[in-house]
């Protein structure tokens, strides 16, 4: 019986007793969602945090709700739910592929999007997609709230620019452009059970189902501290006529937009090649759905 | 073949109802009254001498209620076979490898323990650490065990013919190295056990093991408690796959813990303590050199193999041999030459797993002989029928292949997978591809040198009812043992499965040397067998007085006495029968005399009636230094074709489609041997594309998880077309001899040859990731 | 601080005092003497502890006892009903899905999650939602057969 160490644990049972109590543990304090990143953690003795808040009680944190023809989905929305949502679907299916990605059925079950995000793990499912999505993240403090984009929430393994003492409450997804089309690929060893060994999600909006690429986003994990951008790609890409070639071109050029390490699960120059793999077949399929999608599909 | 009544078929099995509803127990499910819980302290360094163990600490925290070191278990050394006992409880003078076992602390409960383990203050002289063949063998590298300068664990030089001479004949030769990496048993229970020393000084100790009997006697040896009061049980077990097949410190620990402490004493390993025991697959580097005629016959066999053995020995003596015997076989070969060094390293220590030290040589030698083929351009299938072994031919090396059913085999794949259809004829990056193997059927001799019996079987038929207990030492730990020798002992007595309960797994049933090598199917089933028809005789013997016909007039099947001549009138027996059993619904009635009411006159006539089986093989093998090992009975033998699918731009290996045929001699429950092929082929799948355990600089181990230490899942592994071959074995009861390890020979190098013929890049380093097949792939483009 | 919870296990309400640190395994072994579910790892890499909680299959070794608190658990002793084995036990022992049996528990929860959502699973679907719960032994086949044919008769 692999054990955890001890700790308090407490439900407040309202945000605001949360935010305080968030607030007055000053740090001791971390909220335990689905607890599948934080309860393996602790038992492997990485992390030992005193106090454990559930928000178990607070309302509005489990709702995936339409807004302004995208989404708000809440914090403590859990991965299942997101994978298996026709809503999110038919919308969004990157963020539904990517979702289904992440661990195993039993893990996504507990996992939450909201614990994916604020774990900012290199290699975590769910951000990139949301990154090429444009989510914004809905941060309530106990005197101050704010909303944020996940793009630049990172700052590194394990560390993002949210507080202690802060709660994620809401993922905002904007509604997407007509012709935008999104895919996520996920390379790992086995078919289930995996951490990346690189994943890309890329997104490409066109003016019109045969014209030029007006937006495209190319999202990297697992080959830098943090997701990032293929910024030299997605130069490469804008106000492109899309082929197969220029996609080619793309990918390449994408692999001098990262540095990966070598670990456990691959080599540097392998996550470089992959990247260039990934975010072809990535674009040629975010190519094929944006093509085919007259209101905004991504 | 003939017809059976309760072998050869599909019976589920005995145990299964247990384990679907949850009421099965596992050595970690069990407890005790006033149960105390057990913790290890394990070495954090590879290498250092001991200065100081200060356990004042934890000894002073409430709830320990004792804590040992060496100073309390004491120096006796032990380990697997005799010629190598090199392992202690506990440390003394230096820890060899991060998880050697320190010191061990028992308490009122798990946290209480682990906490005082953390008190114990140990003070360490690091010395040089080995990670790696290389740096061990080095000149003035630090001796890991004094009495092994050089840290070569076990040298091995053998020849059988005269190789040089050969290669003289040979048209091609040729020298290829293959590399595998350590592997980790993956069984989904981890090691644990729970040791009770009573009132009366008798040690009853229920682990999570596969064979009892090794283990009773190493804890009677190095606790110094007489054998005779040493009782070890296996309760339900989940997996052992070779790990679990010899006595581990945390058992002899908890031992030790009841004995003084006078309490039960339960230990359990964490995932992570699993990976730092190992006692799995060595890594094996293998340098072959194959010869072979013009016209294709496989002439001469140099094979060079080193192991790195980790810190102590545990099976790997016997390891070290089978790496060169278990080649050779299938194939007819007369000339065979082999040089085995098995090095120490400051690693956790390597053992035996499914396949012992035959699936890496086999992976190895199997590419290589697919290369030699395409040099002669020849179809890789009928390279290896010219060179099929037939029954009753023997090795260079002296296994008699009693019974061979290779080349049913072979062809049974080719036909089964559609090889003509396809090889040469798939599209690129889809391959397919084929080999070989065999292995022993129970070691023909005892890990330690004795004339014992390898088992024994009781047979004691209830005295009432003609119910039949089966008693055996024979370890079930998920292979299907229990429900296969109870179907042999009710069809050797002539009653259905149902009628039988078997009792297993306890050192108080009598000796099994137990689950590995395997041997239960052949050696158990041999001395249950035996058990059964000396119940059947004396069943037969008291009925022959009673009604005036003799023995051999009579038989017993389906649960009634047969009469091979005129029915005689019984409706004595019968009455006196029914009187007893006044009172009861279902008296026996109709034409035929039942095997209850048979059992009953036994019983009334002669007392108790018990049937004896005892097995040991008779001599085998031949006369040389280590012909021992490898040496068996029988050989159970298999032929696999793979089919894959590569994704070039990627790596990454999908494996579409299987077909395993292999000859287990008779199925005794044919569902059982499509069970043990498929779970073989799965392990083979997940070595040879996933599984490999790290080290860091400082010999930590990086990967001890099942999600960092890959194990196939369910998306993973495709659907495997079995085909079961019965060649009829005669050294075998019923014909049957084995198929739990053997199916595992050909995965890797039919995975191995697949992907050659899919992308033309031979890989000759496990695990085939998809980074190193793309970098195979790459390196090939530049060319 | 122990923590009083309640929550109803196999149909049957319990009230445990229970230390934040105890995992919903720990209280289903350890507390309520329901064995059948197994710790394989402890990190959610193995499926043998899942139970099925609120309708969901989840690792219980990443569950917090003090999280079950109201919730609605089934267990492997839950899943026969009055003595009659479930369909999908029923095929697991009949059809060979059934070796060592540590990742048996986990499987047939797994599986009759499955089939209460998707009655009629693809091999595909079988395969996807049982790829959290590992098995060493059986190689999956026979397994992804029994729930197959289980599907089948519970059709009628």
């Amino acid at each position: 019986m692999l054990l955890l160490p001890k700790f308090d644990y407490e439900e407040p049972r309202s945000l605001p007793e949360a935010l305080a109590m968030l607030s007055e543990l000053e740090g001791n304090g971390k909220v335990i969602a689905g607890g599948t990143d934080l309860l393996v953690n602790m038992k492997k003795g990485t992390v030992a945090p005193a106090f454990l808040v559930s928000l178990k009680k607070v309302e509005g944190l489990r709702e995936i709700a339409g807004q302004r023809g995208g989404f708000a989905i809440g914090s403590h929305v859990t991965v299942s739910e997101i994978a298996d949502s026709d809503h999110v679907g038919s919308a969004f299916p990157v963020l539904a592929r990517a979702a289904s990605c992440l661990g195993s059925p039993l893990i996504r079950n507990r996992a939450t999007i909201g614990g994916n995000i604020v774990t900012a793990r290199p290699a975590a499912d769910l951000p990139p997609a949301l990154i090429a999505l444009g989510a914004e993240l809905e941060l309530k403090g106990k005197d101050k709230d704010r909303t944020i984009a996940l793009d630049g929430f990172f700052t590194g393994p394990g560390s993002s620019v949210m507080a202690s003492s802060e709660v994620l409450t809401r993922i905002i997804i904007p509604s997407a452009p007509p012709f935008t089309g999104a895919d996520y690929i996920k390379l790992g060893h086995r078919a289930a059970l995996e951490i990346a060994i690189v994943a890309v999600a890329s997104r490409l909006t066109l003016d019109k189902p045969d014209g030029v690429i007006v937006d495209a986003r190319v999202i990297l994990s697992s080959v830098a501290p943090t997701a990032i951008h293929a910024v030299s790609a997605e130069k490469a890409l804008t106000g492109q006529r899309p082929s197969e070639d220029l996609f080619a071109k793309a990918a390449s050029i994408a692999v001098n937009d990262c540095s990966p390490i070598t670990d456990m699960r691959g080599g540097a120059g392998y996550r470089r090649d992959m990247v260039n793999t990934l975010v072809k077949r990535t674009l040629l399929r975010a190519f094929n759905d944006a093509r085919d999608m007259k209101g905004g599909n991504a | 073949m003939k017809a059976y009544n309760v072998i050869n078929t599909r019976l589920p099995r005995v145990d299964a109802r247990a384990k679907a509803t949850g009421e099965a127990r596992y050595a970690a499910d069990l407890s005790m009254s006033g149960m105390l819980y057990g913790a290890m302290l394990q070495s954090p360094l590879a290498h250092a001498k001991i200065l100081n163990i200060d356990t004042s600490a934890a000894k002073k925290l409430p709830g320990v209620r004792d804590v040992v070191t060496w100073k309390e278990a004491g120096l006796v050394k032990y380990g697997v076979s005799p010629a190598r006992y090199d392992e202690q409880v506990f440390c003394s003078d230096k820890v060899r490898y991060v998880g050697d076992e320190v010191a061990s602390v028992a308490a009122i409960d798990l946290e209480t323990a682990m906490e005082a383990v953390s008190l114990i203050k140990v003070d360490y002289e690091e010395l040089p650490v080995l990670l790696d063949i290389g740096s061990a063998m080095a000149e003035g590298a630090i001796a890991i065990h004094e009495d092994f300068p050089g840290n070569v664990s076990a040298e091995v030089h053998q020849e059988f013919g005269n190789f040089e001479e050969a290669l003289k004949e040979c048209h091609i030769v040729r020298t290829d190295t293959f590399t595998n990496k350590r592997q980790d048993g993956g069984f989904l229970e981890p090691q644990a056990c729970l040791a009770r020393y009573d009132l009366n000084g008798n040690l009853t100790l229920w682990s999570s093991t596969q064979s009892v009997h090794y283990v009773q006697r190493s804890v009677a040896m190095v606790l110094g408690i007489p054998v005779g009061k040493v009782r070890v049980v296996k309760p339900y077990v989940g997996g052992g796959f070779g790990p679990k097949a010899a006595v581990n410190a945390m058992e002899l620990a908890a031992c030790l813990m009841s004995k003084r402490t006078g309490k039960p004493v339960k230990m359990v390993f964490s995932r992570e303590q699993v990976f730092l025991h190992s006692r799995a697959r060595h890594q094996f580097t293998h340098e072959l050199t194959t010869g072979v005629k013009k016209d294709g016959t496989i002439f001469a066999l140099r094979n060079v193999c080193h192991l790195d053995g980790g810190a102590y020995s545990s099976f790997g003596i016997a390891t070290i041999y089978y790496a060169g015997s278990l080649l050779g076989a299938p194939y007819k070969l007369p000339n065979m030459k082999y040089d085995g060094y098995r090095i120490y390293t400051n690693k956790p220590t390597c053992g035996a797993q499914r396949g012992h030290g035959g699936v890496a040589a086999r992976a190895g030698w199997e590419q290589q002989l697919d290369v030699i083929a395409a040099e002669l351009n020849m179809d890789p299938v009928e390279f290896r029928l010219k060179n099929m072994m037939q029954t009753g031919d023997v090795t260079c090396n002296d296994f008699n292949m009693s019974s061979l059913g290779m080349k049913e085999c072979l062809e049974g794949v080719r036909d089964g997978s559609n090889w003509g259809a396809k090889k040469g004829k798939l599209p690129k990056g889809k391959g397919i591809g084929v080999a070989c193997g065999f292995f022993v059927s129970g070691a023909g001799y005892p890990i330690y040198r004795s004339e014992t019996f390898h088992s024994t079987a009781t047979i004691r038929l209830t005295e009432d009812g003609g119910g039949v207990n089966l008693y055996t030492a024979a370890a079930e730990i998920g292979q299907g043992s229990d429900t296969i020798l109870g179907q042999i002992a009710a069809e050797a007595l002539g009653v259905s499965l149902d009628d039988v309960r078997v009792h297993s797994g306890d050192t108080d049933f009598g000796v099994d040397l137990g689950a590995y090598s395997s041997r239960q199917t052949l050696m158990s089933g041999h001395a249950v067998k035996m058990a059964a028809e000396d119940t059947k005789r004396k069943v037969l013997e008291a009925l022959s007085e009673q009604l005036n016909v003799p023995v051999e007039d009579m038989d017993i099947a389906r649960g009634v006495i047969v009469f091979k001549k005129d029915r005689p009138d019984f409706s004595r027996l019968r009455t006196l029968y029914i009187k007893e059993h006044r009172g009861w619904a279902d008296q026996p009635s109709g034409a035929e005399l039942t095997f209850r009411e048979a059992a009953r006159v036994a019983f009334i006539t002669r007392g108790v009636i018990i049937g004896n089986g005892a097995y040991k093989p008779g001599e085998l093998g031949g006369k040389y230094k280590g012909a021992a090992v490898g040496t068996s009975p029988a050989y159970g033998c298999s032929a696999q074709v793979v089919e894959v699918t590569v994704d070039t731009e990627t790596g990454k290996v999908t494996i579409d489609a299987m077909t395993d045929a292999h000859d287990c001699g008779f199925a005794i429950n044919r569902t059982n041997v499509e069970g043990q092929m498929q779970g073989s082929l799965s392990m083979g799948v997940g070595e040879a594309l996933f599984e490999e355990v790290r080290f860091d600089a400082k010999g930590r181990v990086l990967n001890a998880s099942l999600g960092e230490y890959r194990i196939p899942t369910m998306l993973d592994m495709p659907n495997v077309k079995t085909i079961i071959i019965e060649s009829d074995e005669p050294n075998g009861p019923f014909g049957a001899k084995e198929v739990g390890e053997g199916a595992i020979m050909p995965t890797i190098p039919a995975i191995l040859n697949a992907i050659y013929d899919a992308v033309g890049v031979r890989i000759n380093e496990l695990p085939i990731t998809s980074e190193r097949l793309f970098a195979a792939m790459k390196e090939k483009q530049k060319k | 601080m122990k923590k009083l919870i309640t929550f109803t296990v196999n149909d049957k309400e319990y009230e445990v005092a229970v230390a934040p640190n105890r995992t919903l395994t720990q209280a289903l072994r350890d507390d309520l003497n329901l064995l059948g579910t197994k710790e394989g790892c402890g990190v959610g890499d193995c499926g043998a502890c899942t139970v099925i909680m609120d309708g969901k299959p989840v690792n219980s070794c990443l569950v917090l006892a003090v999280q079950a608190d109201g919730s609605t658990i089934k267990t492997i002793e839950g899943v026969a009903r009055d003595d009659s084995l479930h369909p999908v036990q029923e095929t697991f022992v009949e059809m060979g899905a059934i070796q060592c049996g540590f990742c048996t528990p986990g499987m047939i929860l797994s599986a009759t999650s499955l089939l209460e959502k998707t009655p009629h699973p693809t091999e595909q679907e079988v395969r996807q939602a049982l790829s959290g719960n590992l098995c060493r032994c059986t190689g999956y086949q026979k397994i992804v057969e029994a729930v197959q044919e289980a599907s089948r008769r519970m059709k009628g």
